[in-house]
């Protein structure tokens, strides 16, 4: 897999940091790692860090320590990085330092398509945009050697068909960990003051300069060697394997000339611009932003997203590539059969704790305003359960401004929804905002111990770290008194008369009495976690069902479906996890546990 | 050169069977490129895989290039057909009939059997190494699922895998 290609770049590249928060398509990278670790005995220090901010920190004391260090993470993980990205291209590094962002054309499962080298330059430092998994693999060491040269950190741009894309690649024995030496204090870098600071900028600037000049990676190569000047095409990254192949399998498409640049920022300007002169025209097809376009100073030429031709949002799939380039000659795309997906949506597991506490929300606070957050529980929008859905941590400080912003009136109770994980990363500070500023809405913090929708990593609370070594568990009850918060209740979401219980109460506390924010944890492992013991009780439905539909409308388990033809409601045994929730959800008593 | 589509539901093993296809051709020299979905539509949703075994760069199946679709729930063969080449052949885990485009196969009944319904994804390779054309033998896929260190697993997969090949009907069109 691409992402373990990366990874096992990092081995080898003699990286001795590697830091990350979870985040597809990137997650399998520090996975990958901790596996190898174990495999290969490898002393390599690896860290789930609380959130990307953080974790880009941590890997940047390394760098300043002397050491080769790694930072992964998906590309909205960036938003919240590039505090510190943008200040830490000024002062340089010392040990070679690789940002690795995954970026999601698509957007598959993300929330934006933005393109994470327009972040590169924004920050004004060098980035790879590899187009295979055997190409990420080599990059990565490429990618260290750059960084030490010119001391800025080095990004690697994988877009999703490089991550998790499979493919063999060769493997190299890693090298001996690299350092750069012991820490040297010098305040006048490493703790730049403004003044300081202007001659830094000129300082990276001329790094630009000297890289566009020295490194092959910023100019073009020659990919494919047609025969004509009609046409020229430019290309970079994941998209640019989906030209290749077109190029070699439509014969009509064998004469145009195909340039790749592996570096598409900062780009050899000169280079770009002599393709376009040498041609009558040039198609530029890149992911997902027009980075390589906007370099080309004369673009009377050109033609690309700028001028129109390529689509300016979604996925490039190959049929989307094969049409731009019939379009860039004059022809017609092709006449493809007008496909109608059905697809089934994504759906919380059968049993899943998730499940429980959002029916229960739905039942107390009917009518309410739920705002919620960022993980697998965004699936409770199949429940009605979830009203928003902003970035990590959102729904703590969006339930505040619709507290703040009700008229006395029409006030529906707001309830937001935040997993555990989520928390750590960006809720705490939300908290305690909330708190302050005196909210009143209530915090169901669902608690599956686990970063569940990203494949189950550690969060803080967990009693192991990222290579399975014990660490220091934070105890999540006292971060929740810390924030100020004076209601707080732990309750099993299995548990329909406990819950129901605790959420009434809440909304006395925070509804009807308005005295502030209250937290309900609902606590129970997610059912995917190894070693999570799940019920072998199977259930089935009775004879005096009425078909109220409760358990499929309000419950949603996927379990539980409507047989058209015999007008009945069945539980499959193989789907169900045997929770039995439903059985309390049931108004008409009719679901009941198998005897076996 | 082949080109293999899969699809099914989040939850099915389909990247199973992806790295699976893709080690065993490795293991034989063979250049292999695929690709997967994971994320949110894992719990669950619509899923679809795409493996390539030959000299490709790019890892997505184009439409109407795909030998062989793959299907593991009935409901997304539709979703998938556009893949498939003129001529191509489709295995669907399904009760019902063959017909001369679509092989079929009730993978699910025969995992349960063995007592474990996830097994249909081995079920259905097995099935799908007796078509002709199909780039990986019985016995290359047999080999490839032995290397499991876990007996159990190996064990199930590898009775899985035989009751998918004893399942092709000889008297196919």
């Amino acid at each position: 897999m691409g992402n373990e290609a990366i990874a096992r770049g990092i081995i080898e590249a003699g990286c001795s940091v590697a830091t990350a928060y979870p985040g597809t398509p990137s997650s399998e990278i520090l996975e990958s790692l901790t596996r190898w670790k174990k495999e290969m005995g490898h002393n390599i220090y690896l860290e789930w860090s609380i959130n990307e901010k953080v974790a880009f920190e941590v890997a940047y004391g390394a760098s300043l320590a002397g050491a080769r260090s790694a930072v992964t993470m998906k590309m909205v993980g960036l938003n919240v990085a590039s505090d510190p990205y943008l200040s830490a291209t000024y002062l340089g590094v010392r040990g070679g330092m690789v940002l690795i962002v995954a970026d999601d054309p698509g957007p598959h499962s993300s929330q934006t398509e933005q393109d994470s080298r327009f972040f590169a330059w924004l920050a004004k430092a060098p980035v790879l945009d590899p187009s295979t998994p055997a190409e990420a693999l080599q990059m990565i060491r490429r990618a260290y050697e750059l960084s030490e040269k010119y001391e800025v950190p080095v990004m690697l741009r994988p877009c999703l068909r490089v991550c998790h894309s499979r493919q063999n690649v060769t493997l190299n024995d890693p090298v001996d960990s690299t350092y750069a030496g012991p820490f040297k204090k010098n305040w006048t870098r490493w703790a730049a003051i403004p003044k300081f600071r202007l001659a830094l900028h000129a300082e990276l600037n001329k790094k630009l300069e000297k890289m566009t000049q020295e490194e092959p990676e910023c100019s073009l190569f020659l990919e494919h060697q047609g025969s004509s000047d009609k046409l020229a095409i430019i290309t970079s990254g994941s998209v640019s394997s989906h030209v290749f192949d077109l190029i070699r399998e439509e014969p009509q498409f064998a004469m145009f000339n195909v340039f790749r640049i592996n570096m598409p920022f900062p780009a050899n300007k000169a280079a770009l611009q002599s393709i376009v002169d040498n041609h009558q025209k040039t198609l530029v097809i890149e992911e997902t932003y027009p980075v390589i376009e906007l370099q080309i100073d004369d673009r009377r030429k050109l033609v690309g997203r700028l001028s129109g031709l390529v689509p300016s949002q979604g996925e490039l799939t190959p049929e989307v590539v094969e049409d731009v380039i019939l379009e860039a000659i004059g022809e017609k795309p092709r006449t493809r059969p007008d496909v109608q997906i059905k697809a089934r949506r994504p759906s919380l597991c059968a049993g899943c704790p998730h499940r429980s506490s959002f029916f229960m929300l739905r039942k107390v606070f009917d009518k309410g305003i739920y705002p919620g957050d960022i993980g697998c529980y965004t699936l409770g929008t199949n429940m009605g359960a979830v009203d928003t859905c902003l970035c990590m941590g959102a729904s703590i400080g969006m339930a505040s401004g619709f507290t703040h912003a009700q008229l006395e009136e029409s006030r529906p109770p707001v309830v937001a929804t935040i997993g555990d994980s989520t928390f750590f990363h960006a809720g705490i500070p939300a908290l305690i905002n909330a708190v302050h500023n005196k909210a009143s809405f209530t915090l169901v913090l669902m608690d599956n111990s686990v970063t569940a929708m990203t494949g189950g990593q550690v969060t803080p609370a967990s009693e192991q770290l990222a290579d399975g070594s014990e660490g220091t568990p934070v105890d999540i009850e006292a971060m929740i008194r810390a924030c100020g918060v004076k209601f707080l209740e732990v309750v099993d979401p299995y548990n329909f008369e406990e819950l129901q219980a605790s959420f009434e109460r809440s909304y006395e506390y925070s509804v009807n009495k308005s005295m502030g924010v209250s937290v309900i944890i609902t606590r129970r492992p997610c059912i995917r976690v190894k070693g999570v013991q799940l019920s072998s009780d199977r259930y089935t439905v009775l004879d005096n069902c009425e078909r109220c539909m409760t358990c499929i409308r309000d419950l949603e388990c996927p379990a539980i479906s409507f047989e058209k033809e015999s007008k009945s409601v069945v539980i499959d045994s193989d789907t169900c996890s045997g929770c039995g929730f439903c059985v309390s959800v049931c108004p008409c008593g009719s679901i009941t546990r198998k005897v076996s | 050169m082949s080109q293999i589509v899969l699809c099914g539901r989040g939850g099915q093993g389909i990247v199973f069977l992806t790295r699976l296809i893709g080690d065993i051709a490795t293991a034989k020299g063979l250049n292999v490129i695929s690709a997967e979905t994971h994320g949110m539509a894992v719990r669950g949703g619509s899923i679809n895989s795409c493996v390539k075994i030959g000299e490709y760069k790019s890892s997505l199946v184009r439409w109407g290039k795909a030998d062989f679709l793959i299907s593991l729930d009935e409901n997304e063969t539709e979703n998938n057909r556009h893949f498939l080449k003129e001529n191509g052949m489709i295995l669907e885990n399904s009760t019902s009939g063959s017909t001369s485009e679509t092989v079929r196969i009730d993978a699910t009944g025969l995992a349960r059997e063995l007592g474990m319904a996830q097994l249909e994804n081995v079920v259905t390779l097995g099935m799908a190494s007796t078509l002709s054309g199909f780039p990986l033998t019985t016995d290359e896929i047999r080999q490839g699922l032995m290397l499991d260190p876990r007996d159990r697993v190996r064990q199930m997969n590898l009775k899985a895998l035989e009751m998918g090949i004893a399942a092709h009907p000889s008297n196919l069109v």
